[in-house]
């Protein structure tokens, strides 16, 4: 089975708000740059796969949790690189398709017990007909579920991300890969983690800084 | 002179060597060589040893032998009806096996699929025993034409002036039928011996082209394959009720086909692994996809299964809603029907989408047997209440009377069957020693 997602505190699950509605306060930054814009993180460039490979196994040994890699296509192996588990959508997509199945037989139960209408001399309530009904909208609810718990999953849709202002950003659709180790990593250490970005070979590493609002 | 003319000293373009698609002779070669260095391609760990199968074969020809005997035996002691029937069910799931595996091997081919390349010498193994399945097939047209309809009663001459018949004797006429029997026996004869000879024959030559070869004739193969297949099912299981149409039985053979097809494959391959062979070669990564085929063709076949039953349900015209009181009705066919329904789809379905049982061998194996068994089961159902319908009512012997007349029947084909498999798999390299995707295949990992 896969581990469960820790439930997320009230002060992290409010700066998660705050991305989405406007009049909920953002949260004090932990760092502030020195134009005191608060920090989004660290971004390390690499333009070659196995270096970045490499590079994302070292952060994951040092234990950093709220990072992740950019690159312009999927490597294959980039979940053991950097240490991701297995997602826990498969469990909630059982949940959602048990619930569609139980809700369709639940409403033609009900809807055929109090409402008995003789259609082609076929029996009540014949599980026959009830199977359609009942495969499509399990289908259903487990098709929405799965897309809409992906997109919640990764944290999206959102309408900004800070690396966008990053104009050399911009290269990773093309031929770069990225390394950003985000501030509110509880790791986090401006020097330490500047520091260890270098040890593995990024070839420029930057600051980047967060909207003010 | 003109004004558009180049300038005689233009930046000179640099000779660049031409991008190819596909890798040189040389390239190729070298790979090979690559290849065969490679630690999953050890002699030993690809190949049976020699007289490996002796005993296992030897032991499914005589187990084969005696329950023919015992079935030929059957028909006269109870009747002839009762042990082709039983010969039937056997038979028609050992031909579901082949064609499937023939199916799947031409589908690998034409899909280019590259993690297929170590596990498709087996689908080859099963596919190369069509022609065996035609011969058996061949003794039941001759014992069903010679005795004037025996279990297919439209070649009886009660049956002569049925106006039903009458209107479908264009099609269920003697002569036709031999001649779509002829063809179906020519079609899977040089399709399956394509496939097996080329594949063959690439792993002595290593020429590259010959997987086009293969890919060109997977393309038409197919096409053939869908019409052989469906109108097989018409002949050999629809034409037990010749009042009975369904123009989607075709589909509905096919689907145990394939999902049989895949299971065999899964239980050879899990039998050869527990024989120390194809480490590295063959992996969970493969066993978890053959799973996932299997959990599919699972789901294909109740889809295809209910969709038949719930239009003849609906529609209630009494030459097809027959077909099902026979089988939904006395004679315990309405457990079997029950049996059917969540064995061979509720209780699969919710075990196999763990992800932990397609990973599993013997876990994946076990299933594999008990899908091979549930389509056997599904064989019965179809055939088996054919026997005593009508003027035959007061012969039945009950559910379980003859019991031992049915086990035999069932086994006798499968047996002899399963003895030219075992034959066929100690006989050849157990994967496609110079497959151009073989690469891929030793590679080849679920990233999910």
């Amino acid at each position: 089975m896969p581990e469960l997602p820790k439930i997320p505190s009230v002060s992290e699950m409010m700066a998660l708000a705050s991305d989405y509605m406007p009049f909920i306060p953002k949260p004090a930054p932990r760092y502030v740059s020195e134009a005191g814009k608060p920090v989004h993180g660290i971004i390390a460039q690499f333009s070659k796969t196995p270096a970045v490979v490499h590079a994302a196994e070292r952060v994951r040994d040092a234990g950093y949790t709220k990072w992740d890699v950019m690159t312009p296509f999927p490597i294959h192996g980039m979940e053991e690189s950097m240490g991701i588990k297995r997602t826990i959508l498969p469990a909630i997509a059982a949940g959602a398709a048990i619930t569609g199945v139980a809700g369709a037989l639940a409403m033609q139960f009900f809807m055929n017990s109090d409402y008995n209408i003789v259609v082609q001399g076929k029996p009540f309530l014949a599980w026959e007909p009830f199977t359609p009904i009942t495969f499509e909208l399990g289908i259903l609810v487990t098709a929405f579920t799965c897309l809409f718990g992906m997109l919640a999953l990764n944290g999206l849709p959102r309408f900004h991300h800070p690396l966008f202002a990053r104009d050399r950003f911009l290269s990773v659709s093309d031929d770069t890969f990225f390394i950003c180790i985000e501030a509110s990593d509880p790791n986090f250490d401006p020097a330490r983690t500047r520091a260890l970005l270098e040890s593995v070979g990024a070839e420029s590493i930057e600051l980047v800084e967060d909207e003010d609002r | 002179m003109s004004q558009t003319q180049a300038p005689a000293t233009s930046i000179p373009i640099p000779e660049r060597e031409t991008p190819r698609a596909y890798l040189t002779e040389a390239q190729w070669r070298k790979r090979l060589d690559k290849l065969a260095a490679h630690p999953a391609m050890r002699h030993d760990n690809i190949h049976l040893p020699e007289g490996a199968t002796t005993k296992l074969s030897g032991l499914l020809l005589i187990a084969g032998a005696a329950a023919l005997v015992i079935t030929i035996l059957g028909a006269f002691a109870i009747n002839a009806r009762h042990a082709l029937a039983a010969f039937e069910v056997g038979l028609f799931t050992c031909v579901a096996m082949s064609l499937g595996a023939l199916f799947l091997t031409m589908v690998f081919h034409s899909l280019n699929a590259g993690w297929t390349s170590t596990v498709r010498r087996q689908f080859e193994n099963v596919a190369s025993l069509l022609p065996v399945c035609w011969v058996m097939l061949l003794g039941v047209v001759l014992i069903e034409v010679l005795g004037g309809g025996i279990l297919l009663t439209w070649l009886s001459e009660e049956m002569a002036g049925d106006h039903l018949l009458e209107q479908k004797s264009p099609f269920l006429n003697v002569g036709f039928f031999g001649v779509r029997f002829l063809i179906y026996g020519l079609v899977w004869l040089v399709l399956s011996q394509i496939m097996v000879r080329t594949s063959l024959k690439q792993d002595e030559t290593g020429q590259r082209g010959l997987t086009r070869v293969m890919r060109f004739n997977s393309g038409w193969g197919l096409l053939v394959f869908a019409l052989t297949t469906a109108f097989f099912a018409f002949d050999f299981l629809m034409a037990l009720d010749f009042r009975f149409f369904s123009t989607m039985w075709g589909v509905y053979f096919f689907a145990s086909a394939a999902l049989a097809s895949v299971s065999v494959v899964v239980l050879v391959l899990a039998v050869l692994k527990g024989m120390g062979r194809l480490t590295g070669a063959v992996t969970e990564e493969h066993f978890h996809d053959l799973g996932k085929l299997i959990l599919s063709f699972t789901v294909f076949w109740a889809y295809i299964a209910f969709s038949q039953y719930f239009l003849i349900w609906y529609s209630n015209i009494p030459e097809e809603t027959a077909w099902y009181v026979y089988r939904t009705g006395e004679g315990g066919y309405k457990a079997l029907f029950l049996v059917l329904a969540f064995g061979h789809f509720v209780a699969p379905f919710c075990i196999l989408l763990f992800r932990k049982v397609k990973r599993i061998t013997g876990l994946l194996a076990f299933m594999a047997a008990y899908m091979i068994a549930m389509t056997v089961a599904d064989m019965i159902w179809i055939v088996r209440p054919m026997v005593y319908v009508g003027e035959h009512a007061s012969e039945n012997p009950g559910v379980w009377g003859g019991i031992w007349l049915d086990a035999a029947g069932i086994v006798a084909p499968l047996c002899i069957w399963g003895f030219f498999l075992v034959r066929a798999v100690g006989a050849s390299p157990l994967i496609p020693l110079k497959d151009p995707m073989l690469h891929e295949a030793l590679a080849h990992k679920n990233y999910v």
